[in-house]
């Protein structure tokens, strides 16, 4: 009876199995799966934007909305696994060419290239770079989030230093310099700080500083040991020496380091599109108001101009590669999400910033300016691994203390990225 | 004689202010996190990370709670959670039960040899094992559905048998030896005896089942696809904006609303965890 | 007796089936994951043993259980001594005693973020309250998660402070202490730590041999607060940080998986040898 039993129970397990290896071909089916990671008052206003394109497409598609509000990519790749990938879903940067190496994407470049609705070179070009890897496009990027400097308009005047202008060209040393003019005094009871570094902004924007990189556009030479890039790490050697930001140990004490902008605790802040200053500063009591200046990134040594920016895509499961229909979906989402969401990552749009997010109207000047020279990493497969040692073995390392033999580091760290690429298949 | 008698109601008092003292400190430092939970729910946003720790609101306001109904419809998640918790506890208890029950108290080939391999089942970390169950979950056709987190339920949980077992075995022998010799069948010596004997540690575990499924975020994410089916933990990771921030003060809010049915089972079975059927007859 | 035998089989049936049907394929299916190269979303190739070499010879592996192995060793008995303490002091009888006991379990039900926030504040370097309540008695703090030398301090008062997670165990245990022994302890001048020691803990056994076990599986385990904490120095990097990181950070599945396996072995051996011990130190009637 119990063996019965177990070879029943066992038939069904295996029946299971080899369910799952055939359930796959999806090409051809007109419903496809949109996984998001919007949650709360954004998913309702990401299931109000499938629900226009799904009435515009008058039957020809329907778009169903999968919700994962926490492990994004933990279930997405698990979902993948199972060989049932949602048909779309957003991508960050970071990610676009892992996930493209380990075969879970379509290759869009034909039909992007061939589109009439959204061209290549309607998009910002630092932007989408960030989509492009083998010299194959894998997503449509929808979002462009440019770094960008924050300071406090009041804080400057009322210390008497002049204030930085929207599109201003300063330099580093600049930057520095003005740090130091703040740093240690005391403001409205407070002692205050140039500004606030503790792991943000990122690593990238430091090593650019310099005019240098971490891994070459190629994606396969390793530069992070180049003397522009050791010259860049500099900066923020300096800036931790000196004291110019608040201890690293410090920082976490107010929850979040931009909440000693908003305190007023620092005169600077690295920023995105989606710190909302204005609106929390319009919330305060008078007496704790102050007016928000905004500067684009300091230019790096050697003259080159570069914003860190971050961008999301939306991407294809690879069995839809070469589906008209499918891309067609794609086209028509990706453009409404470009109404949704700051900044839009296409050119000519940036009026759109105020229409969407009337709060940033006096930020339009240096959106638009930085828009121009905005870009991401160059990401490789890799990436993860070497991001944990550039984090681990040397931004925390120098952020804690200042003697941190940082340029040693970097050499190990890139012989480190060389030695995995060699081992590439 | 009488000297003695007074000293001695001093030295109970004593004890019973000592008590006091220790029992009230302690539970001040395990409140901790609860009260600034409470707190920063009715905190107007830039007064929540203020240095040093503010523990009551300059400006107590309600808006965080209407906010949170706004974001993700909390009620109805905690309803769907009961739709999950409710069967999975009634399958959980009683099979657990069932199962420690035969483990405790019946000799058969390889019973410790099996109970080693329940105990290895514990061992094995779930992220591992997550996605081959997911995809034979999914091979049989089960998406977006409760299914699959609560059938596993009805095939007892390892960590409950196992306490089940070690509070079976303090049952004093004599209490079953005399059912036995009754000739009484075995589940009838299973109901008559050890649930009533039992009932701390069922309603025990039965609380823990329950906390188990409200607070389960990774296995019902996996298995949930769609809004409407949200159970109360995917309403609380639904309070992070798409950039990352974090709305603390409706979070805190609704997590809030989330504990109240908890701490209310909690105080209305803690009175069951220590009462009980008296042994005290035994060992006289 | 044969009846007998039998009677308990059908009793266990149940979990036997569980076994069978939800439990033995994905442990199966994770014993050759563990012998693969797989990124989750690829194929999975077959390498053999390759995993469980690489494993050994990684840095990150050492160091991730030496801080899992010294937690563990340090942790263990912590919780149990004060879960237990904690259980016999909120099982008094005495007025708002039963507020208690749900107060001291509220650590196992308030979310885990909420948690990892104020400790995160408690134990902030400067404007903590631990170090405010140091600074009061003319100690100058450490910088705690901040500093390599005071992570695994911070990591023992979080797991104190959430030690009355097992409290329900032991209350269930401790009720069922007949109230007349102590009375008859009482009677023989038997003092507070004579009757803790002679008949409470001798009782509690079977209840701490269980905690024990869970204890040794759940510090080997820990998880989300480290996760979501961190350290200084990777010093807050417990082995399922790191199993979790390999399997869902960098994709290296068939690695994870390995990981998971040599955990597995760990907390069996560990396990066998507590039950081993049993005998020596485990009432039964």
């Amino acid at each position: 009876m119990k063996k019965v039993l177990s070879v029943i129970l066992i038939t069904v397990m295996l029946a299971a199995l080899t369910g799952c290896g055939n359930a796959s071909s999806q090409s051809g089916k007109k419903t496809y799966t949109f996984a998001t990671w919007a949650a709360g008052t954004e998913l309702q206003e990401f299931q109000q934007i499938i629900d226009k394109v799904n009435e515009e497409a008058n039957g020809e598609y329907t778009i169903e909305v999968l919700s994962i509000p926490s492990d994004y990519y933990v279930k997405i790749s698990t979902k993948i696994a199972a060989k049932k990938s949602p048909d779309f879903f957003w991508l960050t940067q970071e990610l676009i060419s892992k996930y493209a190496d380990m075969g879970a994407l379509a290759d869009i470049t034909a039909q992007f290239e061939a589109s009439s609705v959204l061209k290549p070179d309607m998009f910002y070009e630092g932007v989408l770079a960030s989509a492009q890897y083998n010299g194959s496009y894998w997503g449509l990027p929808w979002i462009a989030n440019p770094m960008m400097v924050y300071y406090n308009k009041t804080m400057f005047t009322d210390m008497g230093i002049p204030c930085p202008e929207a599109t201003d060209d300063w330099t580093w040393a600049e930057f520095i310099d003005v740090c130091r003019q703040f740093s240690g005094k005391e403001y409205r009871g407070n002692t205050v700080y140039g500004t606030v570094i503790d792991g943000w902004p990122n690593i990238e924007t430091f090593i650019w500083a310099g005019g240098g990189d971490i891994i070459g556009e190629d994606g396969t030479t390793i530069v992070l040991d180049s003397e522009e890039a050791k010259n860049g790490l500099g900066y923020l050697q300096t800036i931790v020496a000196e004291g110019l930001s608040p201890r690293y140990a410090e920082v976490s004490s107010l929850g979040d380091n931009n909440v000693w902008f908003e305190k007023q605790r620092v005169a600077m802040y690295f920023g995105g599109m989606q710190d909302n200053f204005e609106i929390k500063v319009a919330a305060m009591s008078e007496d704790e108001q102050f007016e928000i200046g905004y500067a684009p990134l300091p230019v790096c040594d050697g003259g080159g101009q570069w914003s860190f920016d971050w961008t999301a895509s939306t991407v294809m499961a690879k069995s839809l590669e070469g589906d008209e229909t499918a891309y067609k979906a794609l086209e028509a989402v990706t453009q409404a999400f470009f109404e949704w969401k700051i900044a839009p990552p296409v050119k000519d749009s940036v009026e759109n910033v105020v229409n969407i997010n009337p709060t940033k109207e006096n930020a339009l000047e240096t959106i638009a300016y930085t828009m121009e020279y905005a870009r991401s990493a160059y990401y490789i497969p890799e990436w993860s691994d070497i991001n944990d040692k550039l984090w681990y073995n040397l931004y925390v390392q120098l952020l804690s203390d200042s003697n941190f033999d940082y340029k040693a580091e970097m050499d190990t760290i890139a012989a480190y990225a060389r030695e995995l690429i060699n081992q590439r298949k | 004689m009488r000297k003695t008698t007074t000293s001695a109601i001093w030295f109970r008092r004593f004890k019973t202010v000592m008590w006091y003292v220790v029992t009230i400190f302690g539970a001040v430092i395990m409140l901790l996190p609860f009260v600034w939970m409470v707190s920063t729910s009715f905190k107007v946003e830039n007064e929540i990370f203020s240095m040093p720790i503010r523990w009551f609101p300059k400006k107590v306001t309600i808006a965080n709670y209407t906010r949170a109904l706004e974001v993700v419809p909390i009620f109805k998640c905690m309803l769907n959670t009961l739709i999950i918790a409710v069967p999975k506890i009634l399958g959980e208890v009683f099979v657990s039960a069932l199962v420690a029950f035969g483990f405790a108290r019946f000799h058969f080939k390889g019973r410790n040899f099996l109970f080693m391999i329940m105990l290895a089942t514990m061992m094995l970390p779930y992220e591992v094992t997550m996605i081959p169950t997911f995809m034979v979950w999914s091979g049989l056709g089960f998406s977006d559905s409760y299914v699959p987190l609560i059938l596993p339920a009805f095939c007892g949980s390892a960590s409950f048998i196992f306490f089940l077992r070690m509070y079976f075995e303090t049952v004093p022998r004599d209490y079953e030896e005399a059912a036995w010799i009754d000739g009484a069948k075995n589940l009838k010596v299973f109901r008559m005896i050890f649930v009533p004997l039992a009932k701390p540690a069922l309603i025990t575990i039965s609380l823990w089942s329950f906390m188990g499924t409200w607070n389960d975020l990774l296995g019902q994410l996996i298995y949930i696809d769609s809004q409407p089916k949200y159970t109360i933990q995917l309403a609380l990771a639904s309070f992070s904006s798409m950039t990352g921030e974090t709305l603390w003060g409706p979070l805190m809010a609704a997590s809030f609303m989330a504990l109240i049915p908890v701490i209310a089972l909690l105080l209305y079975a803690q009175k069951y965890f220590m009462e009980g059927v008296k042994m005290g007859g035994v060992k006289g | 007796m044969k009846k007998r035998e039998k009677a308990g089989f059908f009793f266990i049936l149940p979990w036997l089936i569980g076994l069978i049907v939800f439990t033995a394929f994905p442990m199966i299916a994770a014993v050759y994951i563990s012998m693969t190269d797989w990124d989750i979303v690829g194929n999975a190739a077959f390498i053999g043993i390759n995993n469980y070499k690489m494993l050994f010879s990684s840095e990150e592996f050492i160091r991730s259980l030496w801080v899992t192995v010294r937690y563990a060793v340090i942790a263990v008995p912590l919780i149990i001594a004060t879960s237990l303490t904690m259980a016999v002091l909120v099982s008094k009888n005495r007025k708002g005693s039963g507020v208690f006991r749900v107060i001291y379990y509220m650590p196992a039900i308030v979310s885990g973020v909420a948690v990892a926030i104020v400790f995160k504040w408690i134990l902030d370097p400067s404007y903590g309250l631990l170090n405010g309540v140091l600074s009061f008695f003319g100690i100058q703090g450490p910088d705690w998660l901040y500093d390599p030398d005071w992570v695994l301090p911070s990591y023992l008062i979080m797991a104190v402070w959430g030690a009355g997670g097992s409290l329900l165990t032991y209350l269930a245990a401790l009720k069922d202490i007949p109230e007349d022994l102590y009375g008859a302890a009482m009677i023989d001048g038997a003092n507070v730590f004579q009757r803790v020691k002679y008949i409470t803990v001798p009782l509690m056994t079977p209840i701490i041999f269980y905690n024990l076990v869970l204890g040794i599986i759940g510090a080997f385990r820990k998880f989300t607060d480290a996760y979501v904490l961190g350290g200084a120095g990777k010093e807050g990097n417990f082995y399922m940080v790191y199993l979790y990181e390999e399997a869902f950070g960098h994709y290296r599945m068939g690695y994870a998986t390995a990981l998971a396996w040599v955990l597995f072995v760990i907390i069996l051996l560990l396990t066998f040898i507590v039950n081993w011990t049993k005998k020596y130190w485990v009432y039964s009637e």
